[in-house]
């Protein structure tokens, strides 16, 4: 048994940030070319710390103190925007479901504290002094576009984006919503950040080439490349959607997700979590396995991750594993944690529209634990009417949804 | 917001709830990864295991069990900060290099996983080896009722038969002080509490089937959400949280709560109330038996 859909669910806006493009156009045309949004870190001076580069988002206007509230806002408005292309705002009243990502604490206001100075006197300086909190996010998010429903945070870490767009997915599928905005916002590009990431050991220290330092399924991965940005989606009703007349970039159908219940940084070794994640999002899609015409990978470039996401995909699919491509997007993006989901899913939809599948960059040497086709180093046509895309967080939670071509 | 346990068929067979006195151990199946918990994840485990024992449930839950999960604000202690302030400062300035230098290697790798809400979930799942889906939500006492929806909804379409519905907060830390203390109107540290609690929600019909006893029933509820301001220097809400009766003290339990009332009421009527400043204004209404 799986969930009651009663209602089929389109996506008609999206809205993107990241450091290969700041709108979707963009980030389409830098995806199908390959290229790499990883450099140098700039945002603060790195100094010593083992890994010394991301992929930052090159952003020119107004940001706020926690650079994942600016992305997401501009993300959302783009979303917005893109959804009411023909005028008309999404029918009933809308909701939010937002990939979180972790609030950190500023060093600069420790040490204004630790000096004894005081705490900022206005309300808004105050409530970003030392931590911008996290779910201020939703409130201007929802505040913004006059979203009533009760707002849904997801903070599953690497799955939340995900996570977002599915538990949005299902609301609005078993009719208990009418439109959802969804997706998911982060960035850790701060010294806490990188230096929480350096001492478990998860990121690349491959700082001499940093275009080639992100290499999912490589022989030679050392690790992720941290991203940041945001991805938005607006999910409503097709038929709510074709009444209006927008734009229906592609169709959600299933959603599944589901606990390795095994080791805290390490997947299952069989992926069994894996697998069952993307079992669940094709059985609430009735869709067969068969049907899969392409898969956006979690990919993340670490030892571990990514010869067991190999082995859950080909139990999946079995003999036809070897037969369908998997993109890993973070070849070229980096790891925007919370925000990866939502940003892939929108890499799977323009890949789709445009029947092209974006390459995984620096897939030179193949491990021959990862044995699939992973579409390496250049984009080429594909048509694609099914897409299952992958993220899976630390802490062993697993999600996975299903895209569906808008006319398929 | 649709809390409809009659559509569901559902009943609560299982409710459990911790506090900073309680111990996690008893429910540990691996004791070596003691070590990766914080205080988060200490009550989460425990308070998770008392509810599963009111249920006379038992590990492993497998697949059919889901998780729904509300976290508080991320907690960080004093110590842990302090470190690595200390280790960071050319004289009373922040200095990267130092902090590259020195600080970084002071971090203890363990400090990332005890902090992180998305780990009482994995601890959860570990320990009672519940590989059904889940929902990690956060941070405040309104997103309680929104994983309750979702869990409710997950048992009406038979995605899972048992659903693990709680909220954890750690609070009394520098990181969630600080946050309470900024916001208008402040919240004094001392009425901040640690707390985690549990529900164990089946459908009527299984948990008659193993004779299981009802342990709550929703009579009634409402829940308005109204978009608020966060900037705002006066924001329209007089408190944080206004919990059940049985809650003593006027003590604040985040997200938690609604279980934390719960489990402390034995029998009777209890009401939940909800003001807060994240827009989020609800009651419900529960008979305890």
């Amino acid at each position: 048994m799986g969930n009651i859909v009663t209602h089929r669910v389109a996506v008609t806006g999206m809205g993107v940030v990241s450091a290969i493009g700041r709108s979707v156009a963009e980030f389409r045309d830098s995806l199908f070319a390959g290229r790499s949004g990883v450099g140098p870190i700039t945002l603060f001076d790195p100094a010593t710390l083992p890994t010394r580069i991301a992929a930052e988002v090159k952003w020119d206007g107004d940001v706020m103190r926690d650079r994942k509230v600016t992305f997401a806002c501009a993300a959302a408005a783009a979303a917005m925007a893109d959804a009411m292309q023909g005028g008309t705002r999404p029918a009933g009243g809308g909701g939010l479901s937002l990939g979180l990502g972790l609030e950190l604490f500023s060093m600069d206001d420790l040490a204004a504290r630790r000096r004894g100075e005081p705490a900022p006197a206005g309300a808004r300086e105050r409530l970003l002094f030392l931590q911008t909190p996290s779910d201020l996010c939703v409130s201007l998010l929802s505040r913004r576009f006059e979203l009533c429903e009760p707002p849904s945070t997801h903070v599953s870490a690497c799955a939340a984006g995900t996570d977002a767009i599915g538990s949005a997915f299902r609301m609005i599928a078993t009719g208990r919503r009418r439109w959802m905005l969804a997706g998911g916002a982060d960035s850790m590009i701060n010294p806490l950040g990188v230096a929480g990431f350096c001492s478990i050991g998860a990121t690349s220290t491959a700082n001499d080439d940093p275009p080639r330092a992100s290499r999912p399924f490589d022989l030679r991965r050392s690790g992720f490349v941290l991203g940041e940005g945001a991805g938005m989606l607006i999910l409503e009703r097709l038929d709510d959607a074709r009444a209006r007349g927008a734009e229906v970039h592609a169709e959600i159908s299933g959603y599944g997700a589901s606990f390795d219940a095994h080791g805290i940084s390490e997947p299952h070794p069989e992926g069994r979590g894996a697998f069952q994640a993307m079992s669940r999002a094709l059985q609430e899609a009735r869709t067969d396995p068969g049907e899969i015409d392409c898969i956006n990978a979690h990919g993340t470039a670490t030892p571990k991750n990514d010869p067991v996401e190999t082995r859950a995909i080909k139990r999946l699919l079995g003999a036809r594993a070897h037969a369908v491509p998997v993109c890993a997007t973070k070849s070229m993006i980096g790891h925007l944690i919370a925000a990866s989901g939502a940003v892939e899913a929108i890499a799977a939809i323009v890949g789709m529209k445009a029947s092209m599948l974006h390459p995984t960059i620096n897939l030179d040497q193949p491990d021959p634990a990862c044995d699939l086709d992973y579409v390496p180093r250049a984009a080429r046509p594909h048509s694609q009417r099914c897409v299952l895309s992958n993220s899976f967080a630390f802490g062993g939670q697993n999600a996975s949804i299903v895209l569906r071509r808008a006319d398929a | 917001m649709t809390l409809d346990f009659a559509r569901a068929g559902a009943v609560v067979t299982g409710t459990g709830a911790a506090d900073d006195a309680s111990d996690a151990t008893p429910f540990l199946r691996l004791r070596k990864l003691r070590k990766f918990m914080g205080r988060q994840d200490d009550l989460a485990v425990a308070a998770a295991g008392r509810a599963l024992q009111s249920a006379a449930l038992t590990a492993p839950l497998g697949e059919r069990c889901g998780l729904y999960l509300a976290v508080g604000y991320i907690p960080f202690e004093a110590d842990d900060m302090e470190r690595l302030i200390e280790a960071s400062l050319d004289g009373e300035r922040f200095s990267m290099t130092r902090f590259a230098a020195n600080a970084f290697s002071a971090i203890n790798p363990l400090l990332t996983f005890r902090v992180l809400p998305n780990m009482p979930a994995f601890h959860v799942s570990l320990n009672f080896d519940v590989q059904g889906p889940y929902v990690v939500s956060y941070p405040g006492p309104g997103q309680f009722y929104c994983v309750l929806e979702d869990a409710l909804a997950a048992l009406e379409s038979g995605a899972i038969d048992i659903a693990l519905v709680g909220a954890v907060a750690d609070q009394r830390n520098v990181l969630v002080e600080h946050h309470f203390s900024r916001i208008a109107p402040a919240v004094e540290a001392s009425r901040l509490a640690n707390g985690a609690a549990f529900l164990v929600i089946e459908r009527a019909v299984d948990a008659t089937a193993r004779g299981a006893i009802t342990r709550a029933r929703l009579a009634d509820y409402r829940l308005i959400y109204s978009p608020v301001d966060p900037f705002a220097a006066d924001p329209p809400f007089e408190c944080l949280a206004v919990d059940g009766a049985c809650v003593g003290g006027g003590r604040q339990f985040g997200p938690a709560s609604l279980g934390m009332a719960m489990a402390g009421t034995v029998r009777g009527w209890l009401t939940h109330r909800l003001h807060t400043r994240d827009g989020f204004d609800a009651e419900s209404a529960w008979e305890i038996s």
